[in-house]
């Protein structure tokens, strides 16, 4: 009697550990795990330098953080990000709210906004760098290039989806414009801002690192850039890690957290602008 | 991240009247002045800036760009380059179609997989595809492997993301009904699943392609030696404008014509029977 239950003791605990480990919250934890310990194991196996082992990328990702440069060169990048967003945005809205309102604009416009969400950002790079050679110029440029589209979209589908019945209601009560615009327009507008915001964001600063290969001498994009010339494969990598904890931070503070809480009024969210780029 | 994070990401079906014919949500209205005048003033202006104002290395005419991309034709290198990529990013593309679809309907269906793929599907989503580029183009050298690999891990998640949404979308009613009545697992498969998902494929596969063309380019510039990206390089280092838009023009009306004419009348094609049955 004893024994058995000595026995059924193991694996009960090991039942539980497997448990524990099939549960949603652990596969978060195991997919990392999984890549870098397949990492470790197939790195020797090419034996080439070019694909550095884990271990080595951790060093060059400290490294890097307490040299400071990493931090000084992300700083760059985002205040040309920035500069150019503010720009795209100040248009954007403008112009989309034009687009919006008349279709025969909107007609004019259609065909050139399919080609800027389509333009690969690799040539307006290319393109500004010939045209301002190395600089804050060419970078900004191309952020405002990459995010104007976006927000132009967004705010015009914005505009279309203003709740007419309530504007209606609003004028056969007599309510003051300037009420209107405050309470129904722009309550209603704010979403496909923020949605602007959010694709115009994403989309300036996938062209800005680009940019800054070709029409800069500072800033993130060139930094790991530089990197590859001077075959510094762990430094690629690390500063890969370095783009996708700043995608993270942007991703879960700002439009996680911020938005959810700027829209707890709001049963859903708007989905204008589906275009997508590298 | 949660299901909102995911879905916020991924695209509509397809079967929105207004999202069926763009790639974004505009009623197309028929004012086709409008438009015509919109190329009229683009062309005109382009050519009145490179003729008064700028010099041809700095903005080469329409017509000098024409020229150059017929000479590039007459030249043989068309060819060469053009196929080169177009193996790449087909082959490239298929497989990031296939794993897509798959681990997107694992994720729809199982929360353990959800969990597993999700942050990899944010990274890649948000991170630059120039890392990835970079990454593959130093890892591959100059093999073709590079731009293959680099649209795999890039297009991706776009297919995964929208598979996902598909899947669930499906009527929770439709999935109880078949359990009911033992519905076998192939016929689940054949008869709920697949023409539920049907839209969100397609859409799946524009999104995919459209940034796996861009990013085959772009890895084609920083590691091979063959191929539009490498052309667009040599034109850049030799600072020839022209050279740079005329292979640029190329990849892009390429480009549209696939998403626009191809991959979208394969989707109106496919869902004529839907059409009718809701007119």
């Amino acid at each position: 009697m004893q024994a058995t239950l000595e026995t059924s003791r193991v694996p009960a605990a090991w039942i539980r550990i497997v448990h524990l480990l099939t549960t949603p919250r652990a596969a978060r934890l195991t997919a990392p795990i999984l890549i870098i310990v397949t990492w470790q194991l197939v790195a020797p196996l090419i034996g080439s330098t070019l694909l550095p082992m884990p271990i080595d990328v951790l060093e060059e990702f400290i490294d890097l953080a307490i040299e400071g440069t990493v931090w000084s060169a992300f700083a760059i990048s985002f205040v040309r990000l920035g500069i150019g967003l503010a720009l795209a945005v100040v248009i954007g809205v403008v112009v989309g709210l034009l687009l919006g309102l008349s279709p025969r604009a909107e007609a004019f416009a259609h065909d050139f906004l399919v080609i800027g969400l389509t333009f690969p950002y690799l040539i307006w790079g290319i393109i500004v760098s010939m045209w301002f050679g190395f600089g804050d110029a060419g970078p900004i440029l191309v952020v405002f290039i990459a995010a104007v589209p976006y927000v132009i979209v967004n705010m015009a589908e914005g505009v279309r989806d203003a709740p007419r019945d309530l504007i209606d209601m609003a004028r056969s009560y007599d309510a003051p414009r300037l009420r209107v615009i405050r309470q129904v327009v722009v309550p209603s507008l704010s979403p496909f801002f923020f949605a602007a915001l959010r694709y115009g964001l994403a989309n300036g600063w996938k062209g800005l690192v680009l940019a800054e290969v070709f029409a800069a001498t500072s800033g993130a994009g060139w930094e790991i850039a530089g990197m590859r010339d001077i075959g510094n494969a762990s430094g690629v990598v690390a500063y890969a890690l370095y783009f996708a904890f700043f995608s993270i931070l942007v991703e879960r503070l700002v439009f996680g957290r911020l938005s959810d809480w700027v829209f707890r009024w709001r049963p859903r969210r708007p989905e204008a602008a589906r275009a997508v780029n590298a | 991240m949660g299901r909102r994070g995911l879905s916020a990401n991924a695209a509509r079906p397809p079967i929105d009247r207004r999202a069926t014919r763009s790639g974004y949500v505009l009623p197309r209205v028929s004012t086709g002045l409008s438009r015509l005048l919109a190329y009229a003033i683009f062309l005109l202006g382009w050519q009145a800036l490179s003729t008064f104002v700028f010099p041809p290395f700095i903005l080469p005419s329409p017509v000098l760009v024409a020229q150059e991309m017929v000479s590039i034709v007459e030249s043989g290198q068309f060819l060469t380059h053009f196929l080169a990529t177009i193996g790449r990013l087909f082959v490239g593309f298929a497989i990031a179609f296939v794993l897509g679809a798959a681990i997107g309907i694992a994720m729809g269906r199982s929360a353990y997989w959800r969990e597993f793929f999700s942050d990899y599907i944010m990274l890649t989503l948000t991170t630059p595809g120039l890392v990835f580029a970079l990454i593959c183009a130093m890892f591959f050298g100059l093999s073709p492997l590079g731009p293959v690999v680099a649209i795999i891990l890039t297009a991706m998640p776009h297919v995964t993301i929208n598979v996902y949404e598909g899947v669930r979308a499906i009527p929770r009613d439709l999935l109880d009904m078949a359990h009911v009545y033992e519905v076998s697992r192939p016929a689940r498969v054949r008869n709920v699943l697949v023409p539920a998902i049907a839209p969100y494929l397609f859409t799946a596969a524009r999104y995919g392609f459209a940034i796996a063309w861009k990013i085959t380019a772009l890895t084609e510039l920083f590691g091979s030696a063959s191929g539009v990206g490498f052309q667009i390089r040599t034109e850049f280092l030799l600072f020839s404008m022209r050279g740079v838009l005329a292979w640029a023009l190329f990849l892009v009306i390429f480009a549209i014509v696939m998403e626009r004419f191809v991959l979208m009348r394969m989707e109106r094609r496919f869902f004529r029977w839907r059409r009718q049955a809701f007119a």
